[in-house]
């Protein structure tokens, strides 16, 4: 099959790794082959098989070709709207014969209605394939999806979207269709009901310290119900990421706009007063003065296995540091790079490429993301290379008894119970 | 008496009879008595002259060198003498870069200085980076001042709202002022002491009014926090005063002090430090607009020649009301709510300025100086007060404050709203003015439904209400009562009255704790004692 793939989203080059290594020729209208986006090449295994599809010449480059296409697949970004609307314009020009646009953007409700009303025939469809790939494992979810999410009322369009996608469900996983208003509304709901839950849980923690309670406990027993399950339940600083805020906000926009609801904008102003909770501990523990003293920070990323720092709770962490006067130097496996460029020219923030040598002299370490490599340190060494023995954990990756009898201060959410009084 | 004086009361005597709406007969009256200038225009065409009587006050002031006396004002000469001091509220709105040398100093550098540490406080607090005492950012700014540490940026932030910049939007602003506690131990119901900021607003850092407030703001955040009251002033409080080492004192850090000067009178004073929250509320570009619009008046009212310039002809039109027609109630009637508080502030900046009797060579005046000011939105005022305007025995001035332009691109009833209420302006002074004759129908009306009209007054059009056209009309009206005071030959920049009362007060405060009877006069030393009965009875 021939396929164009447009749009520099994740879900974009995701699509035109797989679709390629998997048999199909795959077009870009123009540009590289690869992305520029230091978060996007992290993604394991992405570069390694765009570089395969483009050494066997399953993906090429060619304008001539992309805009000829019988497959057009739109993974683009959510303020692309118009060149999108656009581009449906210029494809449906260019094609006499079917069509299949298969549109993964975030452009809100309706929008594929709008490319449909472009096109020339019943031959040329839309359909609406939403995005539920996550940063991280995104090679592997696309390739073996737990169910598919189909928008279209026209029964050919969707014969055509399974046939295409055929190799990645085997006509063995569950095929779920819904109008294609429905379909691009679905990742709202379920993006509004996971932050929903994090939320809450982080409140739940937050009252936890206040009341005394070990959080890990509560959380424990709250999994016992089988309605609650046991995804997301872990209390953080706080989520993040460029994909998930953008359908949040756009959800709350839905719901405030349409019917004055603050649930989700609630959420997203609470989340962020949470992404703060080790900075805000960090300077009660120094009686409101930071002027001149170093942190360490581990972790800057959105979350594990990205090299994405959009909307991560590292961000207002480090500003907020950084108002006060503190010294700060970061570590992180992946996001060095999206850190430099954030923060170039910046005085007061410095890099390490080595975990420990970020807490040289530093009188606090925060942990932000949950790398496994954070998981089992080297604490007798990490105490040494600090000046006061503190650790700020905003993602409850150690054990406080173990951290505590390191001789380390230690703040975790929610577990505030478990750490000795430092005085 | 002067001979301008002389020639002013024989022209008084002339025109004695004449009414209003015969002088709005003469031709080219508004084309004569209108005058632009700093995004305003006022029209003087309802007030009771003729062009002898308009010829005759400009030779008044020219009599009494009123040339001389602006530039002693702005080149910071001694204008406060029983003070020692110059009055330079001008020089806090004069531009970078430019100079004012007073006592070898160049003061703009001083100026310009606090300006930029307000912009790092604005900065700081907008982008969420000034911190409570838990860490979280502030989100409530609480100004704790009195007097023209409350009245001028009260007034600015209400009129100024909708120029609130996006950066601002997390950070709400509230007035404290009354001794009593009042407004305070309302708010702090409301507000959450972990993200909640007080502005320390005093010149002198003794009024005790506002220590007082700061006194409980600081109970409530200990009980509260349960943290130190050291800390927490260092956290919670921005300090803005003329003495800054009586602030330091006080525990507020030495960053958090914002600098003003002996020469800045306290209702002189919302462009300076004082207006930090005006500058809160509208950004530091627009408090710069602000000081623009005003420091454009300050060139106007520097450069223009008698009769085109505005604060001069604003005064004069007093003078002749009050000296030679009479009249000592003075109306200020805004006709946009937004200007609500604009009565109160000018109650401040008239009254306290040129409610004085006595003159610069110690003598008591022997004319009447300052009337009593009062005011209210228009629209609301018509159902309140107008009806003793046109129909009571008290002749009144009135002002009339409106913009021209309002709701741009707003929804159509609110548009609607806005020419609802520019008809009603200028329905109002029309009736003032003419009485009956307004009345397109002449047929018998009983008594009782006749008005006599013939009240005079001004009315200052801006083109809309921005920072920029607020700031020159406040200092058209601090120019204004500068004028009158040289006319009259008083000091308008200290309030020795005020300070009486302050006196007193402080005495008393012991005599509540400790009444000897026979201590004061029998009126107090009678309510002393019966304070303390109904006290004692709880």
């Amino acid at each position: 099959m021939k396929i164009s793939v447009w749009g520099n989203e994740l879900s974009a080059w995701i699509a035109r790794a797989q679709l390629a290594s998997y048999g199909n020729t795959v077009f870009i209208e123009s540009g590289e082959s690869e992305p520029v986006a230091s978060q996007l090449r992290s993604e394991p295994g992405l570069l390694g098989a765009l570089q395969n599809a483009t050494l066997h010449e399953r993906l090429i480059v060619d304008t001539g070709a992309a805009i000829n296409a019988e497959v057009h697949w739109l993974s683009m970004a959510p303020d692309e709207s118009d060149a999108a609307l656009e581009l449906v314009g210029r494809i449906a020009k260019n094609t006499q014969g079917p069509l299949l646009v298969v549109n993964q953007s975030n452009f809100g409700v309706g929008m594929c209605d709008r490319m449909q009303a472009l096109l020339q025939s019943e031959l040329q469809q839309v359909v609406y394939l939403p995005d539920l790939l996550q940063a991280g494992q995104a090679m592997q979810q696309f390739v073996n999806p737990e169910a598919l999410l189909i928008g279209t009322d026209n029964p050919t369009a969707q014969a055509r979207l399974i046939a295409l996608l055929r190799p990645f469900h085997l006509g063995q996983r569950t095929i779920q269709q819904m109008s294609c208003r429905e379909a691009e509304f679905v990742k709202y709901a379920i993006t509004g009901l996971l932050a929903l839950r994090l939320g809450y849980i982080n409140e739940m923690a937050g009252l936890c310290d206040q009341l005394n309670l070990d959080m890990d406990a509560i959380r424990r027993g709250m999994s016992t119900d089988k309605r609650i399950g046991t995804h997301y339940l872990q209390p953080s600083c706080g989520f993040g990421g460029l994909q998930f805020t953008q359908y949040l906000k756009g959800l709350a926009e839905l719901l405030s706009g349409r019917q004055g609801s603050v649930l989700i904008d609630t959420v997203l102003a609470q989340n962020e007063v949470n992404k703060e909770w080790p900075f805000r501990t960090l300077w009660q523990h120094y009686n409101c003065d930071l002027r001149g003293r170093k942190v360490a920070i581990w972790g800057a990323a959105f979350k594990a296995g990205v090299a994405d720092i959009d909307n991560a709770p590292a961000l207002r962490v480090i500003d907020a540091l950084l108002a006060q006067g503190a010294e700060i130097c970061v570590h992180d496996p992946e996001a060095m790079q999206a850190l430099s460029e954030r923060y170039a020219g910046v005085s007061g923030i410095a890099l390490a490429t080595n975990a420990y040598e970020a807490c040289t002299g530093a009188v606090a370490m925060l942990l932000l993301t949950d790398w496994p490599e954070y998981g089992s340190p080297d604490f007798p060494r990490l105490k040494q290379t600090m000046n006061q023995p503190l650790i700020i954990d905003g993602r409850n990756l150690y054990d406080p008894q173990r951290v505590q009898q390191e001789g380390f201060i230690y703040y975790t959410r929610g577990r505030n119970c478990l750490s000795q009084d430092p005085s | 008496m002067s001979h301008a004086w002389n020639k002013l009361q024989a022209s008084a005597e002339r025109l004695r009879g004449v009414h209003l709406r015969d002088l709005l007969q003469s031709e080219q009256r508004f084309e004569k008595l209108s005058f632009n200038a700093a995004h305003l225009l006022l029209d003087l065409s309802r007030q009771r002259i003729d062009e002898q009587v308009f010829a005759e006050l400009l030779e008044l002031a020219n009599e009494r060198q009123l040339d001389k006396a602006i530039k002693s004002l702005l080149r910071g000469e001694i204008v406060n003498p029983t003070e020692n001091r110059p009055a330079l509220h001008s020089a806090l709105r004069m531009p970078a870069g430019t100079e004012l040398i007073v006592d070898k100093a160049n003061l703009v550098d001083g100026v310009q200085a606090t300006l930029e540490r307000m912009t790092d406080f604005v900065d700081k607090i907008h982008a969420g980076q000034w911190r409570g005492y838990s860490g979280r950012a502030i989100s409530e700014v609480v100004n704790i001042g009195v007097g023209g540490s409350d009245l001028g940026p009260l007034m600015v932030c209400e009129a100024l709202h909708e120029f609130k910049p996006q950066a601002a939007d997390g950070v709400n602003i509230h007035f404290v002022s009354s001794m009593d506690g009042s407004q305070l131990s309302n708010l702090l119901l409301e507000l959450n002491p972990e993200t909640t900021l007080f502005v320390l607003s005093s010149k002198s850092f003794g009024t005790l009014d506002t220590l007082a407030n700061a006194a409980t703001a600081i109970d409530w955040l200990v009980e509260r926090s349960g943290l130190n009251r050291e800390l927490l002033i260092q956290q919670h409080f921005i300090g803005v005063t003329a003495s800054p080492e009586k602030a330091i004192a006080w525990g507020i850090a030495e960053d958090s002090i914002l600098k003003f000067w002996d020469w800045t009178g306290g209702r002189y004073s919302l462009w300076s430090g004082i207006g930090l929250p005006i500058a809160l509320t509208i950004g530091m570009q627009g408090f710069r607009d602000l000081l623009a619009g005003a420091h454009a008046m300050d060139s106007h009212f520097a450069q223009a020649s008698y009769e085109e310039n505005l604060p001069i002809l604003l005064a004069l039109m007093g003078i002749w009301n009050i000296n030679f027609q009479d009249i000592h109630a003075h109306a200020i009637l805004p006709y946009d709510g937004r200007l609500a508080h604009l009565p109160a502030y000018l109650e401040q900046l008239e009254m306290e300025s040129n409610g004085k009797s006595v003159k610069h060579d110690g003598e008591l005046s022997d004319q009447r100086t300052c009337p009593i000011l009062w005011g209210e939105i228009g629209p609301n005022a018509q159902h309140a007060f107008y009806q003793l305007l046109h129909q009571g025995t008290e002749p009144v001035m009135s002002d009339f404050i409106v913009p021209a332009r309002r709701y741009e691109g707003r929804a159509a009833g609110l548009l609607e709203q806005h020419q609802l209420a520019l008809a009603n302006c200028l329905a109002q002074a029309r009736v003032l003015a003419l009485g009956d004759a307004a009345l397109k129908d002449d047929s018998e009306r009983p008594p009782w439904q006749r008005y006599a009209g013939n009240q005079p007054s001004s009315v200052i059009l801006m083109e809309t209400l921005n920072p920029a056209s607020l700031g020159s009309l406040i200092a058209l009206y601090e120019h204004k009562v500068y004028v009158q005071a040289v006319i009259w030959g008083i000091n308008p920049f200290d309030q020795w009255g005020v300070e009486l009362g302050k006196k007193v007060a402080n005495d008393l405060i012991e005599a509540l704790r400790q009444p000897v009877s026979g201590s004061y006069d029998q009126a107090t030393d009678g309510l002393l004692a019966a304070i303390q009965q109904l006290q004692e009875e709880n």
